[in-house]
């Protein structure tokens, strides 16, 4: 496998836990790479192997061509920003930055200049005489971040830097971390559960799922064409239909049968033919509700339905109607001042309409990622919302 | 490193066996060894001058089955599980008190129970000595109180082996308790209560449960050593409050019986060895706490 | 339980009953009587008489020595086993920690008769050297119980972070392992001192006739008389002992 850093074939159990199933992956240059997944998935598992931390019992890890599976953590050249930051206590700022090149044994003068650019780039120049314990959480990433990349590494590696912090403030480190990626143009290897994060930030996303990859794509490939439940419900909200193929249509597009709806029309991807089942997933942002029945249109599927529940958010309003016996989720965006007209309410009826590009056909579904109703959970939460772990998995 | 390194698992072996060998060989031999000598001991024969014989015999073991052995082993047996059970019904209170007290307080109140535990045992025995000699302050202030006949002797007897050895023993009951306590959720505790229990039935049936593990170290902490007790009995006890410890050192250092010693010592050992059995089979089967902490006790 | 009083009182009750008899010697050291039952007088006498007596000083100074070389001894066996039981959880690792364990419960009597039949067996004489053989045995266990215990609260991810930045584990744990587990093994080894300073039973066993340590003078001291001498040195003691535990509260608290 060509690429930058390369996990071939990686494997690692844990007693019966499967951590690590066969992981292959490749990962380019300069990259902003996330590992995404649920808690246990094995993204940390990966992290660490590749770390140096865990040896993997099948498989090798290649960085610029070179198999650094055997080599110790300190011979790598690979950091990581830990989880829980792991900053020295008993050393000052300056002192926890200086200390890979103080491992190097670096002159004494490089050592000060670099720790004064390192803090410059982190923002964090006037703090250097304090101790760990008296920084904020935001500042110790900081430190963190500015202690791995001092030893130029080729990797450096993230291991849910972001985990730890309250909302605003993670929003605003995730700005910075961006902005460090673009100033210092290595790869990072980022880690996560939080699909958010890693869709704003990465160039391209692994979703992860026991131990295996899912898929891998940019974030609007992952988004946009998820091609297993899993990944259409771990990434966004989304609601499932099955059926089975019925006839091709001009070539480009094929209709389905879709079970408590009748006729769908969706965009051909894959060459299917006439009676193989089929899943389809379409997002909830992509279907139009209103009172009326709108245009027919040979691209658009349009079904009468009726309203189940409604939730008003301000930007947006999610409504749960049933088709058929089927409950969908469909989230309308407030283009205009919603006072003007009548809002379309609980148990009236109503039609929804998408057009056929925007359904997406998936290889795989698994009942686990989202039930055959059309939602995921019961309670009305759309598809399976993306894991809420607190960030420690295998 | 160069590649001439041995395999990180041969390696991590070899480090732990670096780690461990200093204190596991020294303990072997000061700990282990000796032990086994005891038991070696008591199969041989005294020599006149005060030595260890040549040959085997099993004359000292049997001599044990006479029944002033028998006496002192009860008696030993008795007094100490007194102690145990003094210490307890102090400690369970005290342990809780201070598990609850204000933080600030906390480091005090347990410096205050510790401190007298870093002054001389020898000479926190020997205060006993002078409060409870018959012409001391105690034994005036109760006999003026009429509790007790003023010709009563307070000293050399087994009651003061009782006092002084809970008095020496207290400490290493609370610590383990208060260490238990502290580390309780007493929401269970007031959660007992919102269902209906009393609050003496909320002690009973959540607290002293939750504070298992630290009841079980106190009793141990307490108990065996008691077992042991030589210099308490010796200095505030009279020959009708002997134990095993006097016997085994007026052999040694008075009748110069070695043989005989080790088999006292011997029985001693056994008798220290099944509680601990007794809580290590426990512990295997999940009653009093899985092992949590790789660490001894 | 939060309204009842009784707990509080029998704290108060246990704390009374710690500390009076402390209180009694501390009384009677000043006490012109020579029994000690009943006042007599103010004294200073017997803090004048201690410093003339020489046993008691060459008592001290032995024990001292012994305290300081059984402590270096036993804190270094100590955290290596500590280290050892906290990395690592094999077979062995729990035959260590079962042996670990016998010292700390171990009566004094059976340590010592059994460490006395030992050096007779193997034909050491008894002296200084099976003195400190013997504290070392016993301080060994308390040593790593107690470092022990600030491992398990040790932040494994701090040795990961340095071998991430590139320093060797001599190096990891030269410079952040020992400096973090400092103030742990210096609580250990003041553990180890002050139970080698104390010992009585096991020393008795196994000093030689020529090896007197302060406990076995202020043992003969008791049995042949002269307690105001004790009443006084036992006082000079615990004032020493406070120095030193504010001593410690106070290096402790200024690491924090």
């Amino acid at each position: 496998m060509a690429g930058f850093l390369v996990f071939d074939g990686v494997s690692k159990s844990f007693g019966t836990v499967r951590a690590a199933d066969g992981v292959s992956l490749s990962i380019e240059r300069g990259e902003f790479f996330s590992l995404l997944g649920p808690s246990g998935c094995g993204k940390t598992t990966l992290l660490r192997i590749l770390a140096g931390f865990e040896r993997p019992d099948e498989g090798r890890v290649l960085l610029d061509g070179e198999d650094i599976t055997a080599l110790p953590p300190n011979r790598r050249k690979v950091n990581t920003v830990f989880q829980s930051y792991a900053l020295f206590p008993h050393l000052s700022v300056r002192e926890n930055v200086a200390f890979g090149l103080r491992v190097a044994r670096r002159p004494k003068a490089e050592i000060e200049s670099e720790v004064d650019r390192m803090l410059a780039l982190v923002q964090m120049e006037d703090q250097g005489a304090k101790r760990p314990d008296q920084l904020s959480g935001g500042q110790r990433q900081r430190v963190a971040i500015a202690r791995a990349l001092i030893n130029h590494p080729q990797v450096l590696l993230l291991d849910e830097p972001l985990a730890a912090l309250d909302l605003k403030l993670r929003q605003r480190m995730a700005i910075e971390l961006d902005r460090i990626h673009d100033e210092v143009g290595i790869t990072f290897l980022f880690v996560t559960h939080d699909q958010g994060e890693s869709m704003s930030l990465s160039d391209r996303i692994a979703v992860m799922k026991e131990g295996r990859i899912e898929q891998i794509g940019t974030p609007a490939e992952v988004y946009e064409a998820p091609r297993s439940s899993f990944v259409a419900a771990f990434i966004g909200d989304t609601n499932f239909l099955e059926g089975h193929v019925s006839e091709v249509v001009d070539g480009e597009y094929i209709r389905l049968a879709i079970t408590g709806f009748g006729d769908v029309l969706c965009f051909n991807d894959a060459q299917r033919q006439p009676g193989m089942p089929v899943y389809l997933s379409v997002r909830p942002e992509k279907i139009r509700i209103s009172r009326e029945a709108p245009p027919a249109d040979a691209r658009h599927n349009v079904f009468p339905c009726r309203v189940e529940d409604v939730v008003y958010l301000g930007t947006h309003t999610r409504f749960w109607v049933s088709v058929g016996g089927r409950r969908i989720a469909v989230f309308q965006q407030q283009g205009r001042f919603l006072l003007d007209e009548r809002p379309i309410r609980w148990n009236e009826d109503a039609w929804i309409s998408w057009h056929a590009d925007d359904g997406f056909m998936l290889e795989r579904f698994s009942e686990a990622d989202g039930a055959l109703t059309g939602t995921g959970v019961d309670d009305g939460e759309v598809g399976g919302d993306a894991d809420a772990g607190d960030g420690a998995d295998g | 490193m160069t590649s001439g390194q041995p395999a990180p698992e041969e390696r991590r072996r070899l480090n732990e066996w670096l780690l461990t060998a200093p204190s596991l060989l020294w303990l072997a031999v000061l700990v282990l060894v000796p032990t086994a000598i005891v038991f070696v001991i008591a199969f041989k024969p005294p020599d006149i001058d005060g030595g260890i014989g040549a040959g085997w015999t099993v004359a000292t073991l049997r001599s044990l089955a006479r029944s002033s052995y028998a006496r002192i082993a009860w008696r030993t047996l008795y007094l100490s599980f007194l102690t145990t059970a003094g210490c307890m019904l102090l400690a369970v209170p005290t342990g809780y008190f201070i598990a609850r007290v204000d933080r600030a307080w906390r480091q005090s109140l347990l410096l205050l129970v510790v401190i007298p535990f870093w002054t001389s045992f020898l000479i926190r025995i020997f205060a006993w000595k002078v409060l409870l000699h018959p012409d001391g302050p105690v034994k005036a202030a109760l006999a003026w109180l009429g509790l007790v006949p003023p010709n009563a002797g307070l000293l050399y007897n087994a009651g003061a082996v009782l006092l002084v050895m809970i008095y020496t023993s207290l400490p290493f009951a609370i610590l383990p308790v208060y260490a238990a306590a502290e580390k309780l959720d007493y929401t269970l505790v007031e959660a007992a209560r919102d269902l209906g229990a009393t609050p003496l039935g909320a002690f009973f049936r959540v607290f002293v449960p939750g504070i298992s593990r630290g009841l079980v170290a106190a009793t141990l902490l307490v108990f065996i050593p008691s077992l042991g007790s030589y210099i308490i009995p010796d200095l505030v006890g009279s020959p009708s409050s002997e134990m095993l410890g006097n016997v085994i050192a007026q052999r040694v250092f008075v009748e110069r019986n070695l043989p005989h010693a080790s088999a006292l010592a011997a029985v001693l050992t056994v008798a220290v060895l099944a509680p601990m059995l007794a809580v290590l089979l426990l512990r295997r089967n999940g009653e009093v706490g899985a092992a949590q902490s790789r660490g001894p006790l | 339980m939060r309204r009842s009083r009784f707990p509080l009182l029998v704290t108060v009750a246990v704390l009374l009953f710690f500390y009076l008899p402390i209180l009694v010697l501390v009384v009677n050291s000043f006490n012109a009587s020579r029994f000690g039952t009943t006042w007599q007088g103010w004294t200073l006498h017997w803090y004048a008489r201690l410093t003339t007596e020489r046993d008691i000083w060459d008592a001290l100074r032995l024990t001292l020595e012994i305290a300081f070389v059984s402590t270096a001894a036993s804190v270094v066996l100590g955290t290596t086993a500590a280290l050892a039981l906290h990395r690592f959880s094999s077979r062995v690792q729990r035959f260590h920690s079962a042996l670990i364990s016998v010292p700390l419960v171990m009566p004094e009597i059976l340590m010592g008769i059994s460490l006395l039949l030992f050096f007779a067996a193997i034909g050491l004489d008894l002296g200084l050297l099976t003195v400190i053989l013997a504290h070392v045995t016993f301080s060994l266990s308390y040593v790593a119980l107690v470092v022990l215990g600030r491992l398990e609260g040790f932040d494994d991810s701090l040795l990961e972070a340095a071998r991430d930045l590139g320093a060797g584990r001599w190096y990891t744990a030269r410079r952040v392992l020992l400096p973090l587990l400092a103030p742990g093994i210096a609580a250990g080894g003041l553990l180890a001192f002050t139970l080698s300073v104390d010992d009585f039973v096991i020393t008795f066993f196994v000093a030689g006739p020529g090896t007197t340590t302060l406990p076995i003078r202020i043992y003969s001291m008791i049995k042949h008389g002269s307690p105001p001498l004790i009443n006084a040195l036992s006082t000079l003691l615990l004032l020493v002992t406070f120095l030193a535990v504010w001593l410690s509260q106070r290096l402790a608290t200024r690491r924090t």
